[in-house]
């Protein structure tokens, strides 16, 4: 039984890693760069290098110089307030179709700042992380949600078919053939962050809760438009009223920003939103922010906007507040710089985890599947290649893609920032591509390319921006200069791999094959 | 001071992983050479190794509040736990243990 029990493990292992992993990449890959997705904003859009301004910020005075961007139509507009991290007011609006249009402000001066043409960190490889932007019926939600059970499934198989846990807990012998060192990063990674992953994937499932398991509120309050709004109303909080069609006023927003602060006892706002705008029965929404808490709270108060009397207010209940205390260990909105570079390394980790796990499935069937004509090495090692460095170089690709766009850059009738999208897949299915026609060269020819490419990012950001590494550094713009460093690192990095992905038949290969004590034995 | 306590509480990962990891034959003979005896004292070492990783979490903790304090103190775990043998494979022996066997041969 336990042997039948281990075997079958081990062939569920191999097989949802084999069938998953490149799909476990993505989702790891776009998730680690979504832990500095904000900084790669600030790199990604050089007019937003702002300093982090000294508060308090006039809400009234940001609502008076967006007010000509507010069409007659709009539903709704809304201010995020400046953060740390992302030291702009952020304007957005969305029109009577639907269509939201974003704008950043500097809140020194409350000047607009030109659009920058593109959708960034945030925008699209946040998006990218949890929908793989495929919106059609869910289909990305859907996938990546596949993926997290996968990983689910990995971890546990993975600690079933592991035989020498703890004996070999801080095991890595880099020096060693490729099957035996991959196999050693694979299980140091997987084991020691085996909490953290399990956390990430399981948090991440709960997240997207509604999208998978929509029986739970559908049975609870039925599935019209009206139960869902009654569903949102009671677990998140919304308030709502119909419109008066009559001309109305907005009363000022910081006085209600400075009544939610007293009501919070200190707690700030961290954007404001106005519901319906010029019509008598509008009114301004205040959320709480979550910056000090892991806990991602719903905090919300509702304001008459012509009077500026408190219309609602609302807390979450307590299984809404477990929820959001998971997802803020997902999200890690929270003001935390230890925390957020220590998961940054987790995440890479993560990465590599699961590289090494197609390097060693790869090393241990080549010789085999080529004894036998079997074809599927090739097929493995190509969709392994096109998903670890394909999405590495199709990265690489938007960051330079991004840097040499001019603004206002536009190609039948596709703007600067999808341009900038389809740099990326080009990029990306052009790895694929590669990889699937020379298998035996395309590891190391993409790690080369990450290595150039990542170079390129760099310098091109100091000739297109002048923020060289030195002066961003100086002049303490830390995000710009923490990308760059990144980019350096993967520099050097790919640059260690290529050496270590040499051909197995490298000399120094065979010289230690021939010390029998440094085989697999612990 | 939060920075003392984190670097503090980082070393005390570091150090409690370190003995976990000597607390392993493997792992004490390969560090230490010929010079040491053949068995490491196991009990000692496992003991200090959970009183300084018990003591990350506690400095972490009065640093940070609970919730903050102890998710630090797993994740900032996985990255100490990652140096040990990032450590151990870099520099299997400890210094002036080179007259000792070879790595990996023992």
């Amino acid at each position: 039984m336990g042997t039948t029990f281990a075997k079958s493990m081990a062939w569920l292992h191999s097989w949802v890693g084999v069938i998953a992993g490149g799909l476990l990449f993505a989702v790891f890959w776009s998730g680690t760069l979504s832990v500095f997705d904000r900084e790669i904003d600030r790199w990604m859009m050089p007019a937003t290098r702002l300093a982090a301004p000294a508060p308090p910020v006039s809400l009234d005075k940001a609502a008076a110089v967006v007010a000509p961007l507010i069409a007659a139509d709009a539903s709704q507009w809304r201010l995020d307030l400046p953060t740390p991290r992302a030291p702009l007011l952020r304007f957005s609006v969305r029109d009577g179709a639907g269509n939201v249009t974003t704008r950043d402000l500097d809140p020194a001066s409350y000047a607009l700042i030109p659009d920058q043409g593109t959708k960034g960190g945030t925008g699209f490889i946040f998006s990218f992380h949890y929908s793989l932007q495929l919106k059609w019926m869910n289909l990305g939600e859907w996938l990546v949600g596949f993926a997290g059970m996968a990983m689910l499934v990995l971890l546990v198989s993975g600690v079933v078919i592991h035989k020498k846990l703890f004996s070999q807990f801080f095991t890595f012998r880099p020096k060693q053939r490729l099957q035996r060192s991959s196999l050693d990063l694979h299980n140091l990674t997987g084991v020691l962050g085996l909490p953290f992953y399990f956390t990430m994937a399981l948090s991440g499932l709960i997240i997207l809760i509604t999208v998978y398991f929509p029986q739970a509120h559908v049975g609870a309050y039925g599935g019209s438009a009206q139960a869902k709004a009654a569903f949102t109303a009671e677990a998140q909080g919304r308030y709502t009223r119909a419109k008066a069609n009559r001309p109305g006023a907005l009363a000022s927003l910081d006085a209600m920003a400075a009544r939610a602060e007293r009501e919070w006892r200190g707690g700030r706002p961290y954007f404001v939103r106005v519901w319906q705008p010029g019509d008598a029965n509008s009114y301004v929404e205040l959320r709480r922010s979550y910056a000090h808490d892991i806990t991602m709270n719903l905090d919300q108060i509702y304001f008459d906007a012509a009077t500026g009397t408190v219309l609602h207010r609302f807390q979450a209940a307590s299984v809404m507040t477990v929820q959001r205390f998971i997802s803020g260990l997902h999200f890690i909105q929270f003001e935390h710089w230890t925390l957020r570079w220590l998961y940054f390394f987790a995440g890479l980790a993560g990465c590599a985890t699961i590289a090494t796990g197609f390097l060693f499935w790869l090393e241990a069937r080549r010789a085999r599947h080529a004894k036998k004509g079997l074809a599927g090495v090739r097929g493995v090692e190509g969709l392994a290649i096109g998903s670890v460095t394909g999405i590495v170089i199709a990265t690489l690709a938007l960051f330079a893609a991004n840097r040499l766009l001019p603004l206002g850059a536009g190609v039948a009738g596709q703007g600067r920032a999808a341009l900038e999208m389809l740099a990326f897949y080009l990029a990306w299915a052009a790895c694929f591509i590669h990889a699937w026609a020379r298998p035996a060269a395309a590891w190391r020819a993409q790690v080369r390319i990450i290595g150039a490419l990542a170079l390129v990012c760099v310098l091109l950001n100091a000739v297109t921006t002048g923020d060289h590494l030195f002066l961003a550094v100086g002049s303490g713009r830390w995000p710009v200069a923490g990308v760059d460093a990144m980019l350096l690192l993967l520099a050097v990095l790919a640059a260690w791999a290529g050496r270590r992905l040499q051909p197995i038949t490298h000399p120094s290969a065979d010289r230690r094959r021939r010390a029998p004590g440094a085989a697999p034995r612990p | 001071m939060p920075a003392l306590l984190l670097i503090l509480a980082g070393l005390a990962s570091y150090g409690g992983f370190a003995c976990l990891a000597l607390a392993m034959p493997r792992h004490w003979a390969q560090v230490g050479g010929a010079r040491l005896r053949a068995a490491p004292p196991r009990r000692l070492l496992r003991g200090c190794g959970t009183a300084l990783l018990g003591g990350a979490h506690a400095l972490l903790v009065y640093r940070d509040g609970p919730s903050f304090g102890s998710l630090l103190w797993v994740v900032l775990l996985f990255a100490a736990a990652v140096a040990v043998a990032l450590t151990l494979a870099w520099r299997p022996q400890a210094p002036g243990a080179a007259d000792a066997d070879g790595p990996g041969r023992r």
